[in-house]
């Protein structure tokens, strides 16, 4: 199936929502530029590439918000999220303003530019500070409704972009903000799978079901807030479960679910994530099997096998 | 000039326990005339769509900006009495989640500048004519930020935003090479450089401002003195955030009688 890129499906939307909105206004970082001159030529005066100096983009940002615009940030992760943290909280977050920054190059999309490139404590950093959002589309459809849904409401919403995508149709009509998405009932195990994940998380379902297992999954394309309705009930019911998200297992999805279950007796909690640096080069693939985000890794924290 | 609200600024820090005088006396001459005879401002409706925005991005000289503001009735007596009490609304940096006529949380450096930049951004993509002025101090100009934000105001070619650089010296103590007009006129900027404690100088340089939707960004240069108006306070020395005595506090009066 050939899939349109979460990029494009950015422009996209960019195009159509600011075409309709004179307040949405968009910033960027020296990354796609190119396939944001269409919004840039509907909509002008409101595209700028800054150039690289990522905490001023923040800083801008929130005074663009202060004069009632819709800002959008977008650039790659590190940069964006860590190195201007402290403009994220003090210039967005204390100062009440609102706005939304879309970024690429989250966990370790880019594989092979190492460290300097890697981000995969942007759920934990964004979720730290008061009044924000934190997306994780997977899919362009997920993208466009949610970003139409949240972008003009009064949080700073990040947008986690990824390179690749999950291979699941998703009802439209399921894609909520807030709302996890039950994929499939079952009653032995539920996976929360989150981002690119989803995809090993079926292929591990069919291998369990082979098992006679029956497998939950749940999809989370809100992070945060997380449905810890949906959650608290199926982990209730299967009394076991493997949460698998492209972030450091510190301040991740999994930490979430592990306050959310904390009162469900007897619950067996598997967090599959990135701990510690991820130093290897290797493509996408080779490093998510290092860290065990696969389907290997999800049948061996499911523990059948055992 | 301005010995009313100097004496003002010492009383507060001496019944609030805290804050820095010095800091404060080098840019009140600038904030007071700015708001006296340049900035349009509604002080009933502090967000006033057509006012003009005024950041003070060297948040620790909030003193000054908050006796200017009681001034022209943003704040009240005893917000002012209330000066980093519990309960308070006037802290040690300028809050404008609480502060009526403070645009920006700032005290953190190079924050208040750039968040500038972006609100001069914001509306002249709005197509609204109100101007916006940012003081910086010449200590923040070690920020990365700040020439960050002076490089995108120029090629964004912000004509609506007015840049005021407190150049009281606290930047040389550490770093002597510090040619700031040469610097911003690397960068592209108007620049004026001027007494910042002479009423005729900052007049004459405000006016001259030109300000367009679209055209070369302005900075004055303020050569100023931190602790200005009282010797004992003059300088870089212990005074930068220190609470006077009884003692002290009559010798201070004294000299702003």
């Amino acid at each position: 199936m050939s899939m349109k890129k979460m990029r494009q499906q950015f422009a996209d939307t960019m195009l159509e929502v600011g075409r309709a909105d004179p307040k949405l206004s968009v910033l960027i970082g020296d990354i796609s530029h190119f396939i944001l001159q269409p919004f840039a030529r509907a909509c002008p005066g409101r595209f700028y590439n800054v150039g690289i100096c990522e905490p001023t983009i923040i800083s801008m940002a929130a005074g663009m918000a202060k004069t009632g615009l819709h800002p959008v940030v977008h650039t790659i992760a590190p940069f964006i999220l860590e190195r201007s943290f402290e403009q994220i909280k003090l210039d967005f977050c204390y100062q009440g303003l609102s706005g939304n920054i879309i970024t690429v190059g989250s966990a370790f999309d880019y594989s092979n530019l190492g460290c300097t490139h890697h981000c995969y404590d942007d759920f934990a950093l964004m979720k730290s500070l008061p009044r924000t959002q934190v997306v994780y589309p997977a899919s362009p459809v997920e993208f466009d409704l949610l970003f139409r849904e949240t972008y003009r409401n009064d949080h700073l919403t990040l947008f986690r972009l990824p390179e690749y995508q999950h291979d699941q149709v998703i009802d439209p009509s399921l894609i909520k903000f807030g709302k996890a998405i039950r994929l499939r009932e079952g009653s032995d195990l539920t996976i929360i799978a989150a981002g690119p994940q989803l995809k090993n998380a079926v292929l591990a379902k069919q291998q369990l079901e082979k098992q006679g297992k029956s497998i939950e999954i749940i999809y989370i394309p809100t992070i945060h807030p997380l449905d810890a309705e949906m959650i608290h009930q199926s982990v209730s019911k299967t009394k076991r479960v493997v949460i698998v998200e492209e972030h450091n297992v510190f301040g991740g999805v999994g930490d979430d679910v592990r306050k959310i279950v904390t009162d469900i007796s007897g619950v067996k909690l598997i967090n599959l994530g990135i701990k510690g640096f991820v130093r290897e080069y290797g493509t996408y693939e080779q490093l998510c099997a290092e860290a065990e985000l696969s389907v290997e890794g999800i049948l061996k924290a499911a523990g059948y096998g055992e | 000039m301005n010995n009313e609200f100097r004496r003002k600024i010492v009383d507060m820090v001496c019944k609030g326990r805290d804050g820095h005088i010095p800091s404060s006396f080098s840019i009140i001459d600038v904030i007071s005339i700015l708001y006296r005879d340049f900035l349009k401002f509604n002080s009933k409706d502090p967000h006033w769509e057509g006012r003009d925005y005024f950041i003070l991005s060297k948040g620790h000289g909030c003193l000054a900006l908050y006796v200017v503001l009681r001034e022209h009735g943003f704040l009240t007596d005893q917000d002012i009495a209330n000066f980093c009490k519990k309960g308070g609304i006037l802290g040690e940096h300028p809050d404008s989640t609480k502060v009526p006529g403070a645009e920006a949380c700032t005290g953190s450096l190079g924050h208040g500048f750039p968040f500038a930049v972006g609100v001069a951004l914001g509306l002249r993509i709005q197509n609204r004519e109100n101007h916006v002025f940012v003081l910086v101090g010449d200590g923040e100009c070690h920020e990365g930020t700040i020439w960050e934000a002076a490089n995108v105001s120029n090629n964004m070619e912000l004509g609506n935003l007015c840049l005021i650089v407190d150049w009281n010296g606290s930047a040389a103590q550490l770093m002597p090479k510090d040619d700031l007009p040469a610097k911003w006129r690397a960068f592209g900027w108007n620049v004026q450089v001027i007494d910042g404690h002479s009423e005729e100088e900052i007049k004459k340089a405000l006016g001259n401002v030109h300000f367009s939707s679209r055209g070369t960004p302005n900075v004055i240069i303020t050569k100023t003195v931190k602790g200005k108006g009282v010797p004992m306070l003059e300088g870089h020395g212990v005074w930068h955030h220190r609470i006077p005595n009884e003692e002290e506090y009559k010798t201070i009066m004294e000299a702003l009688k």
